[in-house]
Formats: structure tokens, sequence, C-alpha cells
């Protein structure tokens, strides 16, 4: 299972180990090659990226995936006024040269999958499906990583403060 | 906080909240200009005609690698007008630590306190609180004539003596070019 620890002062940890990390990235590579996708990213629900397929050169992904982020908030919030009950689990959006599918992973992650017009949606939603699938039982593995704490301590934060100091011209 | 442990990152997430015109875009818009562009990306922001925040602004800091590991900072804005309510509690959604800018004007003061309210009960509604949770408070716009004092704002919101935790805690007063920053 990844692991998703609320710390002491009621914030989220997520973790995900360097073995799940090869799997997800074997999924979505295979599914980038079924598809034929443009780009495809897979992202936690906070919007940040955790690994990307296909052209990645010419789209900024670290936005794409805030934005898909709070498109997906955005429309779980109106699934509550419509009277839904759960969560909507796909947002279809089309475009003249590009479509973009965006599909949630249990309730911890989603999936956008980037593709070209040429491609037909019923491919694209077969394929994210089966993807979804195994990434499900990724996330679901036991292996456990190790904790934050060990690595952010006291003298991490100081270099880390430093770093930023330095940054600013 | 999301830990990827094959590209040794450290992904956060930190929201700029406050009352509408605080100055939560010009924070970002700030860093932004003062940043070696290596280490930041594009800012983008979500506007109305008007030039307000509609849905948040963001931008990303890498800072370079530290005992290996690559800290990354997503920084993110919330709309301020009190109508924004939903997309606010989702920009809040995984946050790791919140900056709340006030508007240092007398006549702001209910506003101010207005969106902490509203920022206690976001946070509470996803098991959070504001006794625990890092947070810190910029009291902005001290330039400005109509400003009221450090003392007063303290009094007004930083009831719950967020110093009594001076590790996570601690406030800073900006002028309008920014340039007066005190910690």
């Amino acid at each position: 299972m990844v692991q998703v620890k609320k710390l002491k002062d009621g914030s989220r940890q997520v973790i995900l180990t360097a073995q799940q990390f090869d799997e997800i990235t074997k999924v979505l590579s295979e599914l980038a090659a079924k598809t034929k996708a443009f780009t495809i990213l897979l992202a936690d629900i906070s919007g940040q990226l955790i690994t990307q397929r296909g052209n990645t050169e010419d789209i900024n992904t670290a936005i794409l995936s805030a934005l898909a982020a709070s498109d997906f908030a955005a429309t779980s919030e109106m699934a509550k006024l419509v009277g839904e009950d759960a969560k909507f689990k796909l947002l279809f959006h089309e475009g003249d040269k590009r479509n973009v599918y965006l599909s949630n992973i249990g309730d911890n992650f989603f999936l956008v999958v980037v593709f070209d017009v040429s491609v037909t949606l019923g491919l694209v939603r077969i394929y994210t499906k089966k993807a979804i699938q195994s990434l499900l039982k990724i996330f679901e593995e036991s292996e456990q990583g190790d904790d934050a704490s060990k690595i952010i301590d006291k003298d991490f934060s100081t270099m880390l403060g430093d770093m930023l100091d330095e940054s600013f011209k | 906080m999301f830990i990827n442990w094959a590209l040794q990152e450290i992904n956060l997430k930190i929201v700029y909240y406050g009352p509408g015109m605080s100055g939560k875009t010009t924070n970002l818009e700030y860093i932004h200009s003062k940043l070696d562009p290596s280490l930041t990306g594009e800012l983008v922001t979500l506007k109305t005609k008007e030039d307000r925040t509609i849905f948040f602004d963001f931008m990303q800091i890498e800072v370079g690698r530290i005992k290996g590991k690559k800290p990354k900072f997503n920084l993110y804005t919330v709309p301020g007008q009190v109508y924004y309510a939903s997309s606010r509690k989702i920009i809040l959604n995984g946050v790791d630590g919140i900056v709340f800018v006030a508007d240092s004007q007398r006549d702001r003061m209910e506003g101010n306190i207005e969106t902490l309210l509203d920022l206690e009960k976001n946070l509470m509604s996803s098991g959070f609180s504001l006794e625990t949770f890092p947070w810190v408070i910029q009291y902005n716009k001290r330039d400005l004539p109509n400003a009221e004092s450090i003392a007063m704002l303290e009094k007004k919101l930083n009831a719950s003596s967020i110093r009594s935790n001076p590790l996570l805690t601690w406030w800073f007063s900006t002028c309008k070019d920014n340039s007066d920053l005190l910690i």
C-alpha cells in the first residue's frame, strides 16, 4: 500500500517506494504505446506530479498536474452540489487538436491522458481502465519505505533554509 | 508532502491565504521575479478580466539537491473574495504549510478576521487545526497611512497565540515594495 500518513500537525504525507515507482512507470509506458497518447501524467490529488510519459518537452507538466488536480477537485464539489454521493470518476475535455481524459485512481491519485483527436476516445477509455486496475494493484503492495522524519532532520532544514536564502537575487 | 524515493524528490505544497486584495498574488510575483530563473517554473495566474484571482496562482521552486534529496516547493494562492469559498477549500487539499497574508489597513480588519475564520473552518473540515498546523502570518501593506498597529493586529489575528510554538510560526511585515522584510 502506498503509505499515506497523517503527521502530528495534521498534514498528510504520501510516500512512494522506488519499486512502486518503477512499476508505475512501466504501466504508463504501456498505456502510452497502446493509446499513442501525446502525454500521460500521474499525479496525487494535491496536484503534485509523480511521473510522466510521452511528449513532456512541449508541455509544462508541473502546471498541467496542478490545474488537473484543481479541475478534479472542482468537479467533486460540483458532484456534491448536484446530489452525487461519490466523486465523478472521470473528466473529458474535447479540443480541436487534442483531447484530455482525466480519471481518478482510488482516493489519492489521478491520471491525465492527453491525446490527438485522431485517436478514438473508446480506445483511450479501454486502455486507461486497464492501466488503472494495474496501478491500483501497485498502490496496494505492502512494501514499506523510510519515514520522512529520517531525512528531514534539523540539519536538512538548516541547509534547505540556507539554499532558499541563496536562491534570491 | 509527497515523497518519491525513486527520484529522491520531496514535494511540498504551500498555500497563500488571505482576504481579497491583501497581496497574495503580489507575494508570488515578487518571489518569481527575485528567484534565479533556473530554479523556478512559469508563474500561472488564473485571473478575471478585472485582474482578480479566480481560482489560484501557481509556481514551483526547486533549490537543488540537499543530502541527495531534491526538495520542490509548489506555491499556490487562493482567491480572496468571500464567494470563492469552494475554490479555497479545494486548493487546501494536501497543503503542508500556509502563509496567511493579512491586510494591515484598519478598515480591512473585519475582512482579515472573516478569512481567518474561513481558513480555520476549512482546515477543521479536513481534520486539521490552526493550533498545530504549520502556518505564519504576514502583516502586509505596512507602508499605507491607515495601517493598524502590529500590537492590535497581533491581538485580533493571533488570538490562538501561534507564537507559543516558535518553531512553526512567526510573523513578519512587508512594505509595498517588499523591501522591508522583518522576521
